[in-house]
This record gives C-alpha cells, sequence and structure tokens, in this order.
C-alpha cells in the first residue's frame, strides 16, 4: 500500500511553485510581446508570438499539473489526438474559406 | 457457502468499486473516461476558436479595433487570477495524495475564492461593455442620450413629418434608441490603408469595409460586432465552465471536509483538478486572442 502511496508522488511543491512561475512569467511575457510591433516580420507575426507563448504554457500545465508526463500511453493519445482532430477541422474549414475567391467558384 | 466465500476473500481497498479487479486498474479507467471527455470539450471549444479563425483571417483589422477596446489589464489579471487557482487546486491533489484533510479544504477553498475572484471580473467587463453599448444584440445595450450639441442634428435628421409632432422631445432623443450596437471608430481601417506599408488589407477587408471607395463606418462597425458576438460567446461559455467548475468544487469541498482522500483514493480530486486546468487552458488561450490583437497598433 505504502508502495502504491509513493507511486503517485511524482512533483513536490517547489516544482509546483517553479511551474506556476513559469506560467506567470509566460503571462507576462505575452502582454509585452503584444505591445512590440512585429508587423516588420510579416503581419501577423505578433500572434504567431502569442500563441508560442500560449503552447508553451499549456504544454507546462498539461505535463505536469495535469500529471500527463507521468500518466498511460493511452492518455498521451486521447491528449494528443484531440489537437489532432481540431488540427483537421481548422484546416479543412480553412482551405475552404482561403480559396473560395480563386477558381471556379469566385464570384 | 460463507466457507467459499471467505476462500475467496482478499483485500479490499474501501474506495475500489466492484466492477474493477483493482484500485489501478479502476485509477486507469477513470483517467481515460476524463480524458475522453476533456478531448470532446477541446471539439466544442474548437468550433468557436474555428468561427474566431474564419473571421479574423477575413477582418483582421476589424478584430483589432474591438480587441483594442478591451481592457488588457483586467484580462491579464484574470489569467493570473486563474493560473493561481491552478497552482492551488495542483496543490489540492498533492495534499489529496498525502491523506492532508486540513490542507485539502483549505485549497479547495482557496481555489473556489480564486474561481470567484475571475467571474466577479469578468462581470466588471460585461457590465463596461453594455454601458459602452458594444453587447452585439440590439435591445441588450444602455442607451445612450444624444449630447447637448448634437440635438439640433437629430432633429433636422428627422423626415418633416414627424418634426412637426414631435419637434419639442428632442432632449428625449438616444442615439441607440433600441440599445443598438455602437461603434464609430474605423481609425484602424483607415491605418491599414495609409500608414502601415507592411500591413494590408485582406481581400474580404477591401470589399467589406468600403463603399464607392471610401471606408464605410456602417459596414466596418458590422466587422467589428462579429469579434464581439465571438467575444461574448467564448467568454459566455469559458464563464459556465467556471461556474460548472465552482459546483465540482463546491461537491469536493464536502467530500474532502468528510475525509474520503487520501493516497489509495484520490481519483474525483485528480479528475476535478483536470477539469479544472482545462478551464485554465482555454483561458490562456482566449487572453492573448481576444485580448491583445491590436496593442501593436496602439502608438
Amino acid at each position: 500500500m505504502s508502495e502504491h502511496h509513493e507511486d503517485h508522488q511524482h512533483m513536490n511543491i517547489p516544482k509546483y511553485v517553479g511551474i506556476f512561475a513559469i506560467l506567470i512569467v509566460g503571462t507576462i511575457l505575452t502582454y509585452f510581446a503584444a505591445t512590440i510591433d512585429l508587423d516588420w516580420i510579416f503581419p501577423g507575426a505578433n500572434t504567431l508570438v502569442a500563441l508560442l507563448i500560449a503552447f508553451t504554457k499549456m504544454t507546462c500545465v498539461m505535463l505536469f499539473f495535469m500529471h500527463v508526463y507521468w500518466s498511460k500511453r493511452m492518455i498521451w493519445l486521447a491528449a494528443v489526438a484531440s489537437f489532432f482532430w481540431l488540427a483537421i477541422m481548422f484546416s479543412y474549414t480553412m482551405q475552404d474559406y482561403l480559396t473560395r475567391s480563386a477558381g471556379v467558384f469566385s464570384s | 457457502m460463507s466457507a467459499h466465500y471467505s476462500d475467496k476473500f482478499v483485500y479490499h481497498e474501501p474506495g475500489l468499486q466492484h466492477q474493477f479487479e483493482d484500485m489501478g486498474q479502476q485509477e486507469e479507467s477513470v483517467s481515460i473516461g476524463m480524458w475522453m471527455f476533456l478531448a470532446q470539450e477541446i471539439m466544442f471549444f474548437g468550433g468557436l476558436f474555428t468561427a474566431y479563425l474564419v473571421f479574423r483571417s477575413k477582418y483582421p483589422m476589424a478584430f483589432a479595433a474591438g480587441s483594442n477596446h478591451l481592457d488588457a489589464f483586467w484580462g491579464g489579471l484574470n489569467t493570473i487570477v486563474l493560473i493561481v487557482s491552478s497552482l492551488t487546486m495542483a496543490l489540492t491533489v498533492y495534499y489529496a495524495q498525502k491523506g492532508n484533510r486540513n490542507m485539502q479544504v483549505i485549497l479547495i477553498l482557496l481555489t473556489m475564492f480564486f474561481g470567484m475572484v475571475f467571474l466577479g471580473v469578468k462581470a466588471i467587463e460585461y457590465t463596461d461593455k453594455f454601458n459602452h453599448g458594444i453587447v452585439p444584440v440590439a435591445g441588450l445595450n444602455r442607451k445612450v442620450k444624444a449630447a447637448p450639441n448634437a440635438e439640433h442634428e437629430v432633429a433636422h435628421e428627422k423626415p418633416c413629418y414627424e418634426v412637426e409632432h414631435g419637434g419639442a422631445e428632442v432632449e428625449h432623443e438616444y442615439v441607440n434608441p433600441h440599445g443598438e450596437f455602437l461603434w464609430t471608430d474605423c481609425s484602424l481601417a483607415k491605418l491599414a490603408q495609409d500608414h502601415k506599408p507592411n500591413s494590408y488589407l485582406t481581400e474580404a477587408e477591401r470589399i467589406g469595409y468600403y463603399s464607392n471607395g471610401e471606408i464605410d463606418a456602417n459596414k466596418f462597425r458590422d466587422k467589428v460586432r462579429i469579434f464581439f458576438w465571438i467575444y461574448f460567446i467564448m467568454t459566455g461559455l469559458h464563464a459556465l465552465h467556471m461556474i460548472v467548475g465552482l459546483g465540482l468544487m463546491t461537491w469536493l469541498l464536502w467530500t474532502a471536509w468528510k475525509g474520503n482522500y487520501n493516497g489509495e483514493y484520490y481519483m474525483p480530486v485528480e479528475m476535478s483538478g483536470l477539469y479544472w486546468h482545462f478551464v485554465d487552458i482555454v483561458w490562456i488561450f482566449l487572453f492573448p486572442l481576444l485580448y491583445l490583437l491590436g496593442r501593436h497598433f496602439m502608438h
């Protein structure tokens, strides 16, 4: 029983606080990155930076707060597959909307 | 009969449901069930993120204009409040695994407190939008009285047959008599057109903002209204998830108070935690995608 107990104590308080600090720094970084004009790289570069930070924060929450890092393969599959489906929804929707102005269906 | 039963008897953890072989199998089943639920929640919000993607790719400048009206301070504060509540939730699971009842109760109360702070800030923001007349549904906004110096213009705009009868009621004129969506600022469309050589208007914008070759304030307003529809639906659905989460926390508080959880049986805490962290993750994306779109145009 005590063996079972220790199986689940992967994180300790300093580690939780460390992840928390990363999330707070990420939030502050998101705000200041949004105030800098990055349109000289390409229009919408600000959004790309914001999304990269958001994905990093999400990965930290999922791996350590939600304990995916120590979970079974099946949990990894569920977590990754949901984003794969999301990507299918985004890409098939956008390949329609982004091409409506060209070709036989343009008006 | 009883001899047969006692032959088969093995130690049985108090938290084990009868359909499972052991705690390990029960925990695995519960986790997979919860993650399937979260996967469908991702698709649930995913539909709205898709709507956001479609309309933002069509009208980026209108979205930036709408976003600049949101208060990034409140949005950022709420992000931090939710991250703190995620930390207290993660620590609740930690202490549930330790079987520390008092710390569980304290941390669940803290999590609920931060959840309610989040909803309070949201209420402040929604009130501000209502007062500024930018709730997208006609009739929901505060009616704004026309400025005194604008009264004459309002009177002149009236058809002649109405002025004859109701000319004395000019001081009661509202700029949005039915609580319509109020938006007059189309400066970002102008900015993209004139001063931002690296920015561009999309094809949809070149059609959607203009009439007779001029930027049309009303057409721009309609595109901003799309942004606010998406803003209210997404943050509203997120707030609904927060309310459900608070209900979950109330139940968790009661069961933790009774001392139900320990190193062998803590899955209800862990699963409620997964839900809470999921709601946090949605907000991690909503904050930059709704509040920070046009900040870099503001100087």
